[in-house]
């Protein structure tokens, strides 16, 4: 999407970028003092889990402009490790680790033949992988096969002990996002890009470059799978590998500002909310909204709400600008 | 596994390569004066579909005729859905992911139109041919899948026909093998592509319902079938439709032939396998390919 590059939306109202992300995290890190009510924590949860798969897709796919259909096969790789691991006494950090770790592996197998194709093609191509590896779990019988698989308890169940971990992962995800958006490594991502070849002939390694934003996605993705699972303590292919999930952590970013700092996380908390108070009641119209939105944010807003916030930010700013300082 | 065994098997697969061949054609023509994949194909298969089952169950119409009457109305589907959304996005000669993001929004839209529509229970057409079997010999054809493939075939010659013979078909060739030398000798290239998108469509819609005279169905069908028409057509090297059927045919073969040593919930894994092995096959993938092309251009 080249109407994304147009300008950084992220760099622009500095203050207010600098100073919420704190404030919110202030506020979220001292959630039990409020006494909130266990729905409550379980869609903060569930929205902070978004918010990581969102910001992890937008390394490959907002710098990149690499469009992923298949997020869905790290996510689910990373719940059934991190749940495999976990009925193996391995503690649930490490799991997380491993449930990343098993991400990178799959990221570099899907990554290794589809990054020979450019651009859609690899899109579509994604598209296969995450088919092929939902089928061959559904019939894997280690795994439980389609009936899934169940993490058997040892302790007592502490929700906050899980949101204090999606919340982490979640900071940790923003701060990968930053340093990924300031260092060489993301500038040559975004060269790729606006111009594949122009960045080649610059000296940058498309394919090297995209295999490890691919990796980096995938990590992020893996875990955030990962303390799904630990808290769900139940998975099953159709849930986690589902495509559905994979349309979700396209669609959270897209919705929010592609190739931002803080538009997946804008997303991610949009499609948490509205995607939990929809999705019991009817649950296909949720879909229907989004595909709506996302054909409306490709003609007309490419940036997403972002960009939206952006342009009416400035139309504000604009009124009380004395006329003719700013060209 | 005998000589019978094998024949019959490589003569289902045949009959569905010509199924795979009306379903991926459509695909074909739009990516090849557009240069946009059409992600949405899967939600104009199943919506086809509908279309051929609701005529049937309603008015009693033959779902051969409903076919038939779903080319006229799909074009007309697919000439206001390129009017009113493909127009405004910026043409290119390489695909878009702009065009991939918007199509797949209206495949999202039509599949759970879909839902809110059509529930998401599975539906079929049963017709009193459906069960039907042909014998000769020691040899057995399905009935609908015969019908199936004849409509496949009639409808493919149709197209061949449109191309060779008409200014239309000649300005999509012309647009697909060189769009700026088309441009030059005066196509005008705005309404042809409209006319290739409806046209595109109109395959799709046709497609579904002859998918549905064969497959139960339901507001989730199209998305297996939009993989295989992908890996159909870059088997087939994207934009020739001689490639269309050779890449059809393979895919049926290997898809028939792999229940030979694999168990068949595996199935849907084979296509991708393929669209792989493409690619190690040409190193450079589709990119080489067009690669080839625009140093021609």
């Amino acid at each position: 999407m080249k109407g994304a590059a147009k300008g950084d939306a992220s760099a622009r109202p500095r203050f207010a970028f600098a100073v919420a992300p704190l404030l919110l995290l202030g506020v979220l890190a001292a959630l039990p003092a409020f006494g909130l009510g266990p729905n409550t924590v379980r869609l903060l949860f569930v929205t902070l889990v978004w918010v990581t798969v969102s910001i992890a897709w937008n390394i490959l796919g907002g710098f990149g402009g690499q469009v992923s259909f298949g997020f869905a096969v790290f996510y689910g790789l990373g719940a059934y490790a991190a749940a495999l691991s976990v009925n193996r006494g391995v503690n649930s950090i490490l799991s997380l680790l491993l449930a990343a770790s098993v991400a990178v592996l799959a990221s570099m197998l899907i990554g290794l033949p589809t990054f020979r194709l450019k651009g859609p093609y690899f899109a579509i191509a994604t598209i296969g992988v995450s088919e092929a590896v939902r089928v061959v779990m559904t019939n894997v019988s280690m795994t439980g096969g389609a009936s899934g698989y169940r993490i058997i308890e040892t302790r007592p169940f502490h929700q906050l002990e899980h949101f204090y971990a999606a919340l982490a992962l979640a900071v940790v995800a923003v701060a990968v996002s930053m340093q990924v958006r300031r260092s060489k490594f993301g500038l040559a991502l975004i060269a790729i890009r606006e111009d594949e070849e122009a960045a080649s002939d610059l000296g940058v390694n498309p394919f090297r470059t995209k295999l490890l934003a691919h990796a980096l996605a995938a990590a992020l993705t893996g875990a955030a799978g990962g303390v799904y699972a630990q808290y769900a303590a139940f998975i099953h292919p159709q849930g986690v590998f589902a495509f559905g999930i994979g349309v979700a952590i396209l669609l959270m970013p897209i919705i929010g500002g592609i190739g931002t700092i803080w538009g997946p996380v804008i997303g991610g908390v949009v499609y948490g909310l509205i995607h939990e108070e929809l999705i019991a009641s009817f649950p296909q119209l949720h879909l229907l909204i989004y595909g709506s939105l996302l054909i409306l944010i490709v003609l007309f807003e490419p940036a997403g709400i972002v960009g939206l916030l952006d342009r009416s930010f400035r139309v504000f700013a604009r009124g009380w600008r004395v006329i003719g300082s700013h060209p | 596994m005998n000589a019978v065994d094998l024949l019959n098997l490589l003569i289902a697969a045949l009959l569905q390569a010509g199924v795979y061949a009306a379903m991926s054609v459509g695909m074909t023509i739009i990516y090849g004066v557009m240069k946009i994949v059409n992600l949405a194909h899967a939600g104009f298969l199943m919506l086809g579909a509908y279309f051929v089952y609701e005529l049937y169950a309603r008015f009693h119409i033959d779902p051969l005729l409903g076919v038939l009457l779903a080319f006229p109305a799909f074009f007309l589907i697919g000439m206001s859905v390129h009017w009113v959304l493909v127009r405004r996005i910026p043409t290119s000669d390489q695909p878009t992911l702009t065009s991939l993001l918007l199509l797949f929004g209206l495949w999202l839209v039509l599949q759970n139109l879909g839902y809110v529509v059509w529930g998401n229970s599975d539906r079929a057409i049963l017709t009193p041919r459906t069960l039907d079997v042909l014998q000769i010999g020691p040899i057995s054809f399905p009935t609908v899948r015969l019908v199936v493939f004849g409509a496949a075939l009639a409808s493919l010659g149709g197209l061949e026909f449109v191309l060779h013979k008409t200014w239309f078909g000649r300005a999509v060739r012309a647009l697909m093998q060189n769009s700026d030398a088309g441009r030059i000798v005066g196509v005008n290239v705005e309404r042809t592509a409209r006319v290739a998108f409806g046209v595109g469509i109109a395959f799709a819609g046709a497609a579904g319902g002859l998918l549905a005279m064969i497959y139960s169905f339901s507001p989730d069908f199209g998305g297996p079938f939009l993989l295989r028409s992908f890996v159909i057509i870059v088997l087939g090297g994207l934009e020739s439709f001689a490639g269309v059927a050779v890449g059809s045919v393979i895919l049926a073969v290997v898809e028939t032939f792999c229940i030979l040593v694999l168990p068949a919930n595996y199935q849907p894994a084979i296509a991708f396998s393929l669209l792989v092995l493409a690619l190690i096959v040409l190193p450079e993938g589709v990119a080489g390919l067009w690669n080839k092309r625009r140093r021609w251009a």
